[in-house]
């Protein structure tokens, strides 16, 4: 993801929303959309349609894109004769809505999250999943919501470096907030997403509650104080790559981080220097999104997502890039080697809660306030 | 005269079209957004003055603002006092040494401090093969790291108006003062010093007021812990979307550092600090 793309994203988002409130006009709107290089011009006289024989899947870019091109594209076009392309431009929820209303929309299949799933069903911008043609017993359960349908799992885990650890290992989250007896420097996500589950824990909470906990000011707060005891050993991650350089320049000697991060950093450590515990994880779905009047159709577009199901090609898409597999009958074809890596087979799912997009909604923005607050103030 | 004033003003016209448009007008609608998102008044200022996080982020940037700015006129002192007095034949090169580092990004500068400062960079791994130390030292993600790194942005900042201020300074004075019996320092202190004192402040006012607004050298080097004003807006508009208070934060940041100029202005003569040239 290059840094213009983001500000781009950015600046669409923007844009959305002033549409929305009425700030701008929708001439305005898509003008702007169209300086931007968001909305192609041509697409703006008429529908843009791509051939029916053609489906656009669009996620993040990088890596993610050659894989989802290798992994889901070559099979789909081999099985069914349709030729799939991939967009890596980022399908922020705040572009697929703008898309949407503008009315030119040119993406079929979007990798999306739950939350921007849900929010996006509730705009009325997207398809209800057709459950006839998606196979729920396919995915992990409660991943099945009614706008989104997931496509992979990625955990917040618990890494470490046995090496520089001079506490022993650390086998619990009781263990990371634990400076006395395990010292050094520990990583954090800058935000919280992730990252409260992990300090209620460390108090002790069973899996189960974690979120029961959270749902109270006192188990905000209690989470808060845990790493307010911690701050002196902490560093904080903003993005994915960041966490891993703390790891590799050994600037760190645990924390919690992204398991596709992990997945990277055990083949680029040197053995022995780096571990990861599922005990305690969160684990995250991906979502496939459909924006409402997809150039292909939702039917085609489902079928695509049924396709994307299948066990082997989740498994392919784990090895190549450490997204997970959702869809429970994957984790046995997972190699013996690879398996405890895998945030979905079931020994790693027992120890591991789903993360709580509700709770995000309702509680997020005042949490973050007072974790800013716990590790500078 | 009028007719001369006019002609003045036409050739400033196309710099100042381009304030207007790509400054001055952003910046009123900045003002705009702090006032009316998400709702109209003063509740983003407000939620700012009343949250702890945001307060310690102001006094944090004015801590690693001001440390900056001392640090930066002392080193930035003794280079300019070298450069001016002297080293004569070596004068352009070092002009030039200080100018250097301006061709470099500011982002690979600092990440070249992550490189020399890191648990196991190149300051750590050399004090350790020399047994000075056993264990790491903590240089960065920290204020320490933060500080060092943004001194070495900064010292140009401090170098330059102290050089166009010590290169109007007449030798004559110092050695009449030293012909009539001063000591070397108390000629300087007495009679050198003084006349340097608009360079100090020009340097300092300059330092500290770009230290303010400063992001890339603090988020890289800070760990997330010396959380600057700069970054916290980043924060609230990337993380949360929130316009308001993120606005509302940059107006505040935009006003603390107009006060400090006002206040400077108290001291010394802003006119001769910001525009002097020798």
């Amino acid at each position: 993801m290059s840094h213009d793309n983001d500000f781009k994203r950015d600046l669409a988002e923007i844009a959305a929303h002033k549409l929305r409130e009425g700030r701008i006009t929708k001439r305005g709107f898509l003008q702007a959309m169209a300086a931007l290089g968001v909305i192609p011009m041509a697409g703006l006289g008429g529908r843009a349609m791509a051939a029916p024989s053609e489906l656009v899947i669009v996620n993040w870019g990088g890596t993610a894109a050659d894989v989802i091109k290798e992994v889901l594209g070559d099979t789909y076009k081999e099985a069914t004769g349709i030729d799939v392309v991939i967009d890596g431009s980022g399908p922020s929820a705040g572009r697929i809505r703008a898309m949407v209303e503008s009315g030119a929309v040119v993406w079929d299949v979007c990798d999306s999250g739950p939350g921007s799933a849900i929010i996006l069903g509730e705009a009325g911008v997207t398809e209800p999943m057709n459950y006839d043609i998606i196979d729920r017993t396919k995915m992990m359960e409660g991943t099945d919501w009614e706008y989104g349908a997931g496509n992979y799992v990625y955990s917040y885990v618990l890494a470490y470096n046995p090496k520089l650890s001079e506490g022993g290992v650390p086998t619990s989250w009781a263990d990371v907030f634990d400076t006395k007896n395990f010292p050094g420097m520990r990583t954090f996500r800058k935000a919280v997403r992730g990252m409260l589950e992990c300090a209620t824990m460390a108090q002790g909470v069973p899996l189960a509650e974690v979120y029961d906990v959270l749902s109270t000011e006192d188990g905000i707060d209690a989470a808060i104080e845990q790493f307010r005891k911690i701050r002196e050993n902490v560093i904080v991650w903003g993005s994915g790559s960041e966490s891993q350089n703390l790891f590799l320049q050994e600037e760190v000697v645990m924390g919690n981080i992204w398991s596709t991060r992990a997945h990277l950093l055990k083949d680029e450590m040197d053995e022995g220097t780096f571990a990861v515990s599922f005990d305690g994880g969160v684990m995250s779905p991906g979502t496939w999104v459909v924006p409402k009047g997809n150039p292909a159709g939702a039917e085609e577009a489902m079928k695509f997502i049924a396709f994307a199901q299948d066990p082997a090609l989740q498994v392919k898409w784990f090895e190549l890039i450490g997204s997970a597999p959702i869809n429970p009958a994957a984790a046995p074809l997972v190699p013996e080697s690879m398996s405890r890596w895998n945030p979905t087979s079931p020994e790693n799912v027992a120890t591991q809660i789903l993360y709580n997009d509700e709770w995000y909604a309702a509680n997020q923005i005042a949490a973050e306030e007072k974790y800013v607050n716990a590790l500078i103030n | 005269m009028t007719s001369d004033k006019a002609r003045y003003w036409l050739l400033a016209l196309p710099a100042l079209a381009v304030m207007a448009i790509f400054y001055i007008w952003p910046l009123v609608n900045i003002w705009a957004i702090s006032v009316t998102e998400p709702v109209p008044g003063f509740g983003n200022y407000v939620q700012g003055a009343e949250s702890q996080a945001v307060t310690t982020s102001f006094v944090i940037t004015f801590r690693v603002a001001a440390l900056t700015t001392v640090f930066c006129v002392i080193l930035g002192y003794i280079c300019a006092y070298a450069i001016a007095n002297t080293i004569r034949r070596a004068k352009p090169l070092l002009i030039a040494l200080v100018l250097l580092p301006f061709w470099v990004s500011v982002l690979i500068r600092s990440f070249s401090w992550i490189v020399l400062l890191g648990r196991s960079g190149i300051v750590n791994d050399a004090l350790r093969d020399v047994g000075v130390i056993e264990r790491p030292l903590r240089l960065m993600h920290n204020e320490f790291g933060v500080v060092l790194a943004m001194v070495h942005v900064m010292l140009p900042f401090a170098v330059l108006p102290l050089l166009a201020n010590m290169r109007g300074i007449s030798p004559a004075y110092t050695d009449a003062a030293r012909g009539l019996g001063a000591s070397e320092l108390t000629a300087f202190r007495l009679v050198y010093l003084p006349q340097t004192l608009p360079g100090i402040g020009s340097a300092a006012l300059l330092v500290f007021v770009l230290s303010l607004g400063f992001y890339i050298t603090p988020a890289l080097l800070g760990g997330g812990r010396v959380l600057m004003v700069s970054e916290y807006i980043t924060y609230q508009i990337q993380e949360f979307l929130n316009w308001g208070l993120g606005s509302a934060l940059s107006v505040a940041l935009l006003v603390a550092t107009a006060l400090v100029l006002v206040i400077a202005g108290r001291f010394l003569n802003l006119k001769n600090a910001l525009l002097e040239r020798s």
